[in-house]
Protein backbone atom coordinates (compact mmCIF):
# COMPACT_ATOMS: atom_id res chain seq x y z
CA UNK A 1 0.00 0.00 0.00
CA UNK A 2 1.62 3.26 -0.95
CA UNK A 3 2.25 5.36 1.92
CA UNK A 4 0.50 9.22 1.07
CA UNK A 5 3.12 12.14 2.53
CA UNK A 6 1.98 15.71 2.29
CA UNK A 7 4.66 17.58 1.60
CA UNK A 8 2.59 20.69 2.37
CA UNK A 9 -1.99 21.19 2.81
CA UNK A 10 -1.28 21.24 -0.83
CA UNK A 11 0.98 19.01 -2.58
CA UNK A 12 1.17 15.33 -2.13
CA UNK A 13 4.04 12.91 -2.66
CA UNK A 14 2.99 8.99 -3.51
CA UNK A 15 5.95 6.49 -4.01
CA UNK A 16 5.08 4.36 -6.70
CA UNK A 17 6.34 0.97 -7.37
CA UNK A 18 5.07 -2.12 -9.18
CA UNK A 19 2.01 -3.44 -7.43
CA UNK A 20 1.60 0.42 -5.94
CA UNK A 21 0.03 1.73 -8.94
CA UNK A 22 -2.08 4.80 -8.53
CA UNK A 23 -4.75 6.76 -10.57
CA UNK A 24 -5.09 10.06 -10.13
CA UNK A 25 -6.46 13.06 -12.04
CA UNK A 26 -5.79 13.76 -15.40
CA UNK A 27 -3.05 16.57 -15.80
CA UNK A 28 -2.88 16.67 -11.59
CA UNK A 29 0.93 15.92 -11.44
CA UNK A 30 3.44 18.58 -10.64
CA UNK A 31 6.52 16.14 -10.40
CA UNK A 32 8.22 13.16 -10.32
CA UNK A 33 11.80 11.56 -10.03
CA UNK A 34 12.21 7.86 -11.02
CA UNK A 35 10.72 6.44 -14.10
CA UNK A 36 6.85 6.66 -13.53
CA UNK A 37 5.18 6.72 -16.18
CA UNK A 38 1.46 8.13 -16.75
CA UNK A 39 -1.21 6.83 -18.96
CA UNK A 40 -4.83 8.12 -19.68
CA UNK A 41 -7.35 6.18 -18.84
CA UNK A 42 -10.65 5.57 -19.45
CA UNK A 43 -12.03 3.08 -17.91
CA UNK A 44 -10.25 3.54 -14.28
CA UNK A 45 -10.18 0.56 -12.89
CA UNK A 46 -13.86 0.11 -13.63
CA UNK A 47 -14.29 -1.90 -16.31
CA UNK A 48 -15.93 -1.41 -19.46
CA UNK A 49 -19.94 -1.74 -17.68
CA UNK A 50 -18.46 0.60 -14.97
CA UNK A 51 -16.97 3.07 -17.88
CA UNK A 52 -20.42 3.08 -19.75
CA UNK A 53 -22.33 3.99 -16.36
CA UNK A 54 -19.83 6.22 -15.49
CA UNK A 55 -20.10 7.90 -19.09
CA UNK A 56 -23.79 7.85 -19.22
CA UNK A 57 -24.07 9.49 -15.16
CA UNK A 58 -21.76 12.42 -16.47
CA UNK A 59 -19.85 11.27 -13.18
CA UNK A 60 -16.65 11.17 -15.19
CA UNK A 61 -13.25 13.43 -14.40
CA UNK A 62 -10.68 11.55 -16.46
CA UNK A 63 -7.98 9.34 -14.92
CA UNK A 64 -4.73 8.59 -15.30
CA UNK A 65 -2.86 5.70 -14.31
CA UNK A 66 -0.16 5.87 -12.67
CA UNK A 67 3.26 2.84 -12.95
CA UNK A 68 6.26 2.71 -12.75
CA UNK A 69 9.41 2.67 -9.65
CA UNK A 70 9.73 6.19 -8.38
CA UNK A 71 7.72 8.87 -6.29
CA UNK A 72 5.13 11.38 -7.74
CA UNK A 73 3.72 14.91 -6.65
CA UNK A 74 0.15 15.45 -6.99
CA UNK A 75 -1.53 18.84 -6.58
CA UNK A 76 -4.45 20.53 -8.29
CA UNK A 77 -5.01 24.58 -8.79
CA UNK A 78 -4.03 24.89 -5.28
CA UNK A 79 -6.62 23.39 -3.58
CA UNK A 80 -6.11 21.96 -0.15
CA UNK A 81 -5.52 17.84 0.14
CA UNK A 82 -7.08 15.51 2.46
CA UNK A 83 -5.60 12.12 2.43
CA UNK A 84 -8.23 9.77 3.67
CA UNK A 85 -7.44 5.64 4.44
CA UNK A 86 -9.97 3.24 4.03
CA UNK A 87 -9.61 -0.26 5.91
CA UNK A 88 -12.55 -1.96 4.13
CA UNK A 89 -15.35 0.54 4.21
CA UNK A 90 -16.55 2.64 1.43
CA UNK A 91 -16.32 6.33 0.69
CA UNK A 92 -18.74 8.47 -1.29
CA UNK A 93 -17.05 10.94 -3.42
CA UNK A 94 -18.01 13.04 -6.05
CA UNK A 95 -15.78 11.87 -9.24
CA UNK A 96 -14.12 16.01 -9.51
CA UNK A 97 -12.91 15.91 -5.79
CA UNK A 98 -10.44 12.80 -6.17
CA UNK A 99 -6.76 13.52 -6.49
CA UNK A 100 -5.35 10.56 -6.27
CA UNK A 101 -5.89 6.89 -5.33
CA UNK A 102 -4.50 3.53 -4.90
CA UNK A 103 -5.21 1.38 -7.74
CA UNK A 104 -6.39 -1.66 -4.79
CA UNK A 105 -9.05 0.29 -4.58
CA UNK A 106 -12.76 -0.66 -5.94
CA UNK A 107 -14.25 2.51 -8.21
CA UNK A 108 -17.41 2.24 -8.74
CA UNK A 109 -21.35 4.62 -9.51
CA UNK A 110 -24.23 5.28 -6.94
CA UNK A 111 -27.29 6.35 -8.48
CA UNK A 112 -28.64 8.85 -5.88
CA UNK A 113 -31.97 7.54 -6.19
CA UNK A 114 -30.61 4.08 -4.45
CA UNK A 115 -30.58 6.10 -1.17
CA UNK A 116 -33.55 8.14 -0.62
CA UNK A 117 -35.39 7.04 -3.87
CA UNK A 118 -36.97 9.90 -5.69
CA UNK A 119 -36.17 12.01 -2.87
CA UNK A 120 -32.29 11.16 -3.60
CA UNK A 121 -32.85 11.95 -7.17
CA UNK A 122 -34.28 15.57 -6.38
CA UNK A 123 -31.52 15.82 -3.51
CA UNK A 124 -28.37 15.95 -6.51
CA UNK A 125 -30.51 17.64 -8.93
CA UNK A 126 -30.91 20.23 -6.25
CA UNK A 127 -27.85 20.52 -4.35
CA UNK A 128 -25.58 20.39 -7.73
CA UNK A 129 -24.00 17.43 -7.01
CA UNK A 130 -25.70 15.33 -10.25
CA UNK A 131 -27.68 12.06 -9.88
CA UNK A 132 -25.04 9.73 -9.44
CA UNK A 133 -21.86 10.05 -7.28
CA UNK A 134 -18.61 7.92 -7.10
CA UNK A 135 -18.32 5.81 -4.37
CA UNK A 136 -14.40 4.32 -3.38
CA UNK A 137 -14.04 0.78 -1.55
CA UNK A 138 -11.37 -1.77 -0.10
CA UNK A 139 -8.10 -0.98 1.23
CA UNK A 140 -5.91 1.63 0.43
CA UNK A 141 -5.59 5.58 0.67
CA UNK A 142 -7.64 8.27 -1.64
CA UNK A 143 -6.52 11.99 -1.56
CA UNK A 144 -9.53 14.72 -1.72
CA UNK A 145 -9.42 18.22 -2.50
CA UNK A 146 -11.07 20.85 -1.14
CA UNK A 147 -11.40 24.65 -1.23
CA UNK A 148 -10.13 25.77 2.36
CA UNK A 149 -9.39 22.63 3.68
CA UNK A 150 -12.36 19.86 5.50
CA UNK A 151 -12.98 19.49 8.77
CA UNK A 152 -14.33 15.96 9.66
CA UNK A 153 -17.45 15.99 11.20
CA UNK A 154 -18.69 12.75 13.00
CA UNK A 155 -22.11 11.23 13.11
CA UNK A 156 -23.84 9.27 15.34
CA UNK A 157 -27.50 8.25 15.83
CA UNK A 158 -27.64 10.47 18.89
CA UNK A 159 -26.29 13.09 16.53
CA UNK A 160 -27.59 13.91 13.09
CA UNK A 161 -24.99 16.45 11.07
CA UNK A 162 -26.28 19.60 8.96
CA UNK A 163 -24.43 20.23 6.20
CA UNK A 164 -24.61 23.24 3.60
CA UNK A 165 -24.83 21.30 -0.14
CA UNK A 166 -22.36 23.08 -1.27
CA UNK A 167 -19.98 23.08 1.92
CA UNK A 168 -20.20 18.82 1.47
CA UNK A 169 -17.26 16.93 0.23
CA UNK A 170 -17.54 13.31 1.26
CA UNK A 171 -18.73 11.08 3.92
CA UNK A 172 -18.43 7.11 4.56
CA UNK A 173 -19.64 4.74 6.91
CA UNK A 174 -23.67 3.78 7.48
CA UNK A 175 -25.12 7.04 6.70
CA UNK A 176 -28.71 8.15 5.34
CA UNK A 177 -28.64 11.45 3.85
CA UNK A 178 -31.95 13.80 2.81
CA UNK A 179 -32.32 16.99 2.00
CA UNK A 180 -34.46 19.22 4.18
CA UNK A 181 -35.42 22.70 3.19
CA UNK A 182 -36.43 25.33 5.41
CA UNK A 183 -37.80 27.62 3.00
CA UNK A 184 -40.10 30.05 4.31
CA UNK A 185 -41.81 32.92 2.50
CA UNK A 186 -38.44 35.13 3.20
CA UNK A 187 -36.86 32.84 0.60
CA UNK A 188 -39.56 33.38 -1.47
CA UNK A 189 -39.40 36.85 -1.39
CA UNK A 190 -35.66 36.60 -1.97
CA UNK A 191 -34.88 37.82 1.60
CA UNK A 192 -33.59 34.32 2.91
CA UNK A 193 -31.02 33.38 5.48
CA UNK A 194 -29.08 31.57 2.32
CA UNK A 195 -29.57 28.56 4.26
CA UNK A 196 -32.46 27.22 2.18
CA UNK A 197 -31.64 23.86 1.51
CA UNK A 198 -29.86 22.22 4.31
CA UNK A 199 -27.78 17.79 3.81
CA UNK A 200 -29.00 15.84 6.83
CA UNK A 201 -26.76 13.26 7.19
CA UNK A 202 -28.00 10.40 10.09
CA UNK A 203 -26.33 6.99 11.07
CA UNK A 204 -22.44 6.38 12.13
CA UNK A 205 -20.00 7.16 10.22
CA UNK A 206 -17.65 10.83 8.92
CA UNK A 207 -18.66 13.67 6.81
CA UNK A 208 -16.07 15.98 5.17
CA UNK A 209 -16.70 19.57 5.05
CA UNK A 210 -15.07 22.27 3.12
CA UNK A 211 -14.46 25.70 4.80
CA UNK A 212 -15.87 27.24 1.39
CA UNK A 213 -18.92 26.78 -0.66
CA UNK A 214 -17.44 27.00 -3.93
CA UNK A 215 -17.87 23.89 -6.02
CA UNK A 216 -14.53 22.42 -7.67
CA UNK B 1 -13.01 28.08 9.24
CA UNK B 2 -15.29 28.92 12.69
CA UNK B 3 -17.13 26.72 14.99
CA UNK B 4 -19.53 28.46 17.69
CA UNK B 5 -21.18 26.56 20.50
CA UNK B 6 -24.37 27.88 20.87
CA UNK B 7 -27.29 27.00 24.06
CA UNK B 8 -30.12 28.67 23.36
CA UNK B 9 -28.03 32.00 22.45
CA UNK B 10 -28.21 34.60 19.41
CA UNK B 11 -25.43 35.72 17.00
CA UNK B 12 -25.45 37.73 13.72
CA UNK B 13 -23.32 35.85 11.13
CA UNK B 14 -22.94 36.56 7.55
CA UNK B 15 -25.60 35.12 5.42
CA UNK B 16 -25.33 32.02 3.68
CA UNK B 17 -22.06 31.44 5.58
CA UNK B 18 -23.25 28.16 7.76
CA UNK B 19 -21.53 25.17 6.18
CA UNK B 20 -22.29 22.48 8.66
CA UNK B 21 -24.13 22.10 11.96
CA UNK B 22 -25.26 19.63 14.99
CA UNK B 23 -28.41 20.43 17.12
CA UNK B 24 -30.61 22.54 16.63
CA UNK B 25 -30.36 25.68 14.36
CA UNK B 26 -32.68 28.11 12.95
CA UNK B 27 -31.89 30.73 10.80
CA UNK B 28 -33.21 34.18 10.08
CA UNK B 29 -32.11 36.92 7.84
CA UNK B 30 -32.14 40.20 9.55
CA UNK B 31 -34.82 42.57 8.78
CA UNK B 32 -34.02 45.86 6.48
CA UNK B 33 -32.86 47.48 9.35
CA UNK B 34 -30.49 45.14 10.34
CA UNK B 35 -30.76 45.84 14.56
CA UNK B 36 -29.31 49.56 13.34
CA UNK B 37 -33.36 51.12 13.46
CA UNK B 38 -33.89 53.03 10.47
CA UNK B 39 -31.79 55.99 10.34
CA UNK B 40 -28.86 53.55 10.81
CA UNK B 41 -30.36 51.34 7.65
CA UNK B 42 -30.51 54.32 5.61
CA UNK B 43 -27.08 55.67 6.48
CA UNK B 44 -26.03 52.21 5.08
CA UNK B 45 -27.70 52.23 2.54
CA UNK B 46 -26.13 55.51 1.04
CA UNK B 47 -22.29 54.69 2.44
CA UNK B 48 -23.25 51.89 -0.04
CA UNK B 49 -21.88 49.66 2.57
CA UNK B 50 -23.80 46.72 2.54
CA UNK B 51 -24.28 44.06 5.30
CA UNK B 52 -26.52 40.75 5.24
CA UNK B 53 -26.85 39.37 8.46
CA UNK B 54 -28.80 36.52 9.73
CA UNK B 55 -29.70 35.58 13.49
CA UNK B 56 -28.44 32.34 14.07
CA UNK B 57 -30.50 30.83 17.24
CA UNK B 58 -30.08 27.08 18.88
CA UNK B 59 -28.68 24.33 21.05
CA UNK B 60 -25.78 22.71 19.37
CA UNK B 61 -22.43 23.60 17.37
CA UNK B 62 -22.22 25.46 14.30
CA UNK B 63 -19.71 25.96 11.84
CA UNK B 64 -19.23 29.06 9.78
CA UNK B 65 -16.76 29.60 6.79
CA UNK B 66 -16.77 32.06 3.99
CA UNK B 67 -14.49 30.99 0.59
CA UNK B 68 -11.90 29.83 2.52
CA UNK B 69 -10.80 32.79 3.95
CA UNK B 70 -9.18 32.78 7.34
CA UNK B 71 -11.25 33.72 10.84
CA UNK B 72 -9.71 36.06 13.14
CA UNK B 73 -11.08 36.33 16.28
CA UNK B 74 -11.47 40.30 17.89
CA UNK B 75 -12.50 40.12 21.77
CA UNK B 76 -14.15 43.49 22.57
CA UNK B 77 -14.43 44.87 25.94
CA UNK B 78 -16.72 48.06 25.63
CA UNK B 79 -14.45 49.48 22.36
CA UNK B 80 -15.36 49.92 19.24
CA UNK B 81 -13.78 47.69 16.24
CA UNK B 82 -14.07 49.34 12.49
CA UNK B 83 -13.78 46.68 9.72
CA UNK B 84 -15.38 46.65 6.21
CA UNK B 85 -18.65 45.12 5.88
CA UNK B 86 -17.08 42.77 3.70
CA UNK B 87 -14.79 41.57 6.59
CA UNK B 88 -17.32 40.69 8.91
CA UNK B 89 -18.23 36.87 9.29
CA UNK B 90 -19.82 36.88 12.64
CA UNK B 91 -20.87 38.74 15.79
CA UNK B 92 -22.02 37.80 19.40
CA UNK B 93 -25.63 38.99 19.56
CA UNK B 94 -25.08 41.63 21.94
CA UNK B 95 -22.52 43.87 19.78
CA UNK B 96 -24.14 46.53 17.98
CA UNK B 97 -23.47 47.62 14.83
CA UNK B 98 -23.40 51.13 12.84
CA UNK B 99 -21.79 52.88 9.52
CA UNK B 100 -18.76 54.91 10.24
CA UNK B 101 -18.02 57.71 7.49
CA UNK B 102 -14.17 57.66 6.78
CA UNK B 103 -14.44 60.45 4.12
CA UNK B 104 -12.45 60.86 0.85
CA UNK B 105 -9.44 59.10 1.78
CA UNK B 106 -11.37 55.87 1.42
CA UNK B 107 -11.66 56.39 -2.31
CA UNK B 108 -9.41 54.66 -4.53
CA UNK B 109 -8.91 52.09 -2.12
CA UNK B 110 -11.46 50.02 -2.87
CA UNK B 111 -13.01 50.81 1.22
CA UNK B 112 -15.57 52.76 -0.46
CA UNK B 113 -16.80 56.02 1.77
CA UNK B 114 -18.04 53.92 5.06
CA UNK B 115 -16.79 51.38 7.01
CA UNK B 116 -18.48 49.42 9.45
CA UNK B 117 -18.21 49.76 13.24
CA UNK B 118 -18.90 47.19 15.68
CA UNK B 119 -18.65 48.17 19.45
CA UNK B 120 -20.15 46.32 22.87
CA UNK B 121 -19.00 43.35 25.05
CA UNK B 122 -18.46 40.34 23.09
CA UNK B 123 -16.70 38.06 19.86
CA UNK B 124 -16.65 39.38 16.63
CA UNK B 125 -14.45 37.29 14.01
CA UNK B 126 -13.36 38.78 11.11
CA UNK B 127 -12.01 37.29 7.73
CA UNK B 128 -8.77 37.77 5.88
CA UNK B 129 -7.16 36.58 3.07
CA UNK B 130 -3.96 34.92 4.53
CA UNK B 131 -3.59 34.96 8.46
CA UNK B 132 -4.25 38.19 9.76
CA UNK B 133 -1.90 39.99 11.89
CA UNK B 134 -2.90 42.50 14.66
CA UNK B 135 -0.36 45.30 14.80
CA UNK B 136 0.09 47.31 17.62
CA UNK B 137 0.19 51.33 17.60
CA UNK B 138 1.26 53.84 20.28
CA UNK B 139 2.07 57.15 20.65
CA UNK B 140 5.78 56.71 19.91
CA UNK B 141 5.31 54.39 17.32
CA UNK B 142 3.03 55.07 14.39
CA UNK B 143 2.14 52.57 11.66
CA UNK B 144 1.85 53.09 8.32
CA UNK B 145 -0.17 49.94 6.08
CA UNK B 146 -1.16 49.36 2.73
CA UNK B 147 -4.75 50.69 2.07
CA UNK B 148 -5.05 47.03 0.11
CA UNK B 149 -3.96 44.66 3.15
CA UNK B 150 -6.01 47.01 6.33
CA UNK B 151 -8.33 45.01 7.61
CA UNK B 152 -9.48 46.46 10.31
CA UNK B 153 -8.41 48.31 13.84
CA UNK B 154 -9.11 48.78 17.00
CA UNK B 155 -8.76 51.47 20.04
CA UNK B 156 -8.35 55.22 19.57
CA UNK B 157 -6.94 55.67 16.46
CA UNK B 158 -6.45 58.93 14.31
CA UNK B 159 -6.21 57.14 10.40
CA UNK B 160 -4.65 59.84 7.64
CA UNK B 161 -3.49 59.26 4.50
CA UNK B 162 0.42 59.72 3.37
CA UNK B 163 1.00 60.23 -0.24
CA UNK B 164 4.36 59.46 -2.01
CA UNK B 165 3.14 60.61 -5.80
CA UNK B 166 5.75 61.85 -8.28
CA UNK B 167 6.31 61.86 -11.68
CA UNK B 168 7.13 58.40 -11.85
CA UNK B 169 4.17 57.44 -10.24
CA UNK B 170 2.26 59.16 -13.10
CA UNK B 171 4.48 57.51 -15.81
CA UNK B 172 3.11 54.59 -14.42
CA UNK B 173 6.84 53.38 -13.46
CA UNK B 174 5.70 53.57 -9.44
CA UNK B 175 6.66 51.42 -6.71
CA UNK B 176 3.49 50.79 -6.24
CA UNK B 177 3.46 52.05 -2.66
CA UNK B 178 2.11 55.42 -3.14
CA UNK B 179 -0.55 55.34 -1.12
CA UNK B 180 -0.59 54.20 2.85
CA UNK B 181 -3.09 54.90 5.63
CA UNK B 182 -0.78 56.46 8.78
CA UNK B 183 -2.14 55.47 12.25
CA UNK B 184 -1.28 57.17 14.95
CA UNK B 185 -2.71 56.33 18.46
CA UNK B 186 -3.35 53.94 20.81
CA UNK B 187 -4.29 50.47 19.22
CA UNK B 188 -3.85 47.71 17.30
CA UNK B 189 -4.26 47.37 13.66
CA UNK B 190 -5.33 44.01 11.49
CA UNK B 191 -3.62 43.75 8.32
CA UNK B 192 -3.73 40.63 5.79
CA UNK B 193 -0.96 39.26 3.72
CA UNK B 194 -2.72 39.99 0.97
CA UNK B 195 -4.00 43.16 -1.13
CA UNK B 196 -7.26 43.39 -2.22
CA UNK B 197 -8.55 45.02 -5.79
CA UNK B 198 -8.78 48.86 -5.77
CA UNK B 199 -10.24 51.39 -8.48
CA UNK B 200 -7.23 52.52 -8.83
CA UNK B 201 -3.77 50.95 -9.25
CA UNK B 202 -1.34 52.91 -6.66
Amino acid sequence: MPGYQSINSKMLQVPVAPGQEVYSRRGAMLAYTGSVSFAPSATAGQGIGGTLGRAVAGERTVMMHVTGHGTAMFGHAGLHVEVVHLSGDTLYVEADRLLVHDASLQVGTMFMGEQGGVRGVIRGAVSGQGLFTTTLSGHGSCALLSHGGVMELPISPQRPVHVDPQAYVAHRGEVQNKLTTAMGLRDMVGRGAGEGFQLQLSGSGVVYVQASERKI
Amino acid sequence: MLAVDLAGETIRALNGSMVAYDGQMAFKRQGMTGGEGLRGALKRRIAGEGMTLMEVTGQGTVFLASEATEVTLVQLNGDTLFVESESLLALDGDLKTGVHFVGLRGMGTGQGLATTKVEGHGVAAILSHGPAIGLEVTPQTPLCVDPHAYVGHLGQLQQDVVTDVNWRTVLGQGSGESVQFRYQGHGLVYVQPAEREGILEI
